[in-house]
């Protein structure tokens, strides 16, 4: 069954035949924003809250988009929200006691291919990340990229090489130590 | 590792799958299904009180309609307002018919009470946590201090801070965690 046939069967009032949406993209989603926030549980908030939006705005779904592309869209969307709310607070209890801040620090890596990456990943800007995370995890063209951030094609491929060589300097200080 | 090959192991790495749980696909159908059932629904929640100080908090939802036609209807106000010191209380008390907006917004008043405060602004996931957002404003008469959001229906996470240096309530919690660091308000069509 297709997406579009689900969102329909949602839409006429079925509403436990969004569980066959949950269950096909969740782990895509739990990908995007696990490598977007570098800890599950932020990722998990981030997902519910997507879900939920798309749950919501189901109504307003245009078919001429692809269900996973309107859904990654939203869930971006969720990510930059929670990355704001940390940054805000680690900014407004920056001189917190240390103990407390490691209450922020990432220390878990959920990448068990490459677990020095999700340390190198957290250095990078939150764009770079962004970009780095939707080109290369979902192997996403530029100009659906493009369509996911807002943000240009030529600045989205600026951003993913600054990452490529920012994460050739973190890695290979990391492996030389 | 040629460039070629770097790339071809952030590649695979990225793309390797993240453990993921029934439980959390279970917790996204749980509040699918809430939505479905009462997604508009406004209902009192509870909100952690500080370590140092206790606060009481009034939220007295108005709902309106922002436009260039916009009908306010129903405002029944201090009637149906409650008081309760660490709770948080959300009451939509009419809606609003909008014609010709596609996504309406509904304005929302705070009202928090802390007569030592200097300063005390709503933060929240609808201003990305930015204490310079939405100031809160002191009556002089009662020293109570409000503001005014313009918000679409559905949930907002947001909190109250104080003197830009403590949340009312919970600071350092992580996020994620239920009822903790943040309140969530419910916006919606009032059903009751």
């Amino acid at each position: 069954m297709t997406d579009r046939a689900i969102i329909q069967q949602v839409l006429a009032g079925d509403v436990e035949a969004f569980s066959r949406l949950v269950d096909r993209h969740y782990d895509r989603c739990a990908r995007i924003a696990v490598r977007i926030l570098g800890n599950r549980e932020d990722a998990e908030e981030a997902i519910q809250d997507a879900f939920l939006r798309a749950f919501r705005a189901l109504g307003s779904y245009e078919d001429r988009e692809q269900f996973a592309a309107w859904l990654t869209r939203i869930l971006v969307n969720q990510c930059r929200t929670i990355l704001a709310r940390v940054v805000r607070r680690e900014a407004v209890f920056a001189d917190i006691d240390i103990k407390d801040a490691e209450l922020f620090a990432r220390t878990d890596s959920t990448n068990e291919v490459w677990p020095d990456l999700d340390h190198a990943l957290a250095q990078l800007p939150p764009e770079q990340r962004e970009a780095i995370v939707l080109r290369y995890s979902e192997e996403l063209t530029y100009e659906e990229m493009s369509r996911i951030t807002g943000a240009g094609e030529s600045a989205l491929k600026m951003r993913v090489q600054r990452a490529f060589t920012r994460l050739r300097t973190l890695l290979k200080e990391v492996s030389s130590v | 590792m040629s460039d070629l090959e770097f790339e071809r192991r952030i590649a695979a790495a990225l793309r390797a799958p993240v453990p993921t749980s029934q439980r959390a696909k279970a917790a996204i159908m749980d509040r699918i299904r809430t939505a479905a059932s009462d997604g508009v629904r406004s209902r009192p929640l509870t909100f952690p009180v500080g370590r140092t100080t206790r606060h009481s908090i009034i939220g007295l939802a108005l709902a309106a309609g922002i436009g260039s036609i916009t009908t306010l209807s129903g405002i029944e106000s201090a009637a149906r307002q409650t008081r309760d010191v660490g709770v948080v209380t959300s009451v939509v008390i009419g809606d609003s018919v909008v014609d010709r907006v596609r996504d309406t917004l509904r304005l929302v008043r705070l009202i928090f009470d802390d007569s030592a405060a200097q300063q005390v602004a709503v933060v929240g996931d609808f201003n990305g946590w930015r204490s310079e957002a939405n100031v809160m404003r002191r009556d002089p008469q009662s020293g109570k201090w409000s503001a005014t959001l313009a918000l679409h229906d559905g949930e907002h996470r947001y909190a109250i801070m104080v003197d830009n240096t403590r949340w009312a309530g919970e600071p350092r919690a992580r996020a994620g965690a239920a009822n903790q660091g943040y309140a969530i308000l419910h916006v919606g069509r009032a059903t009751n």
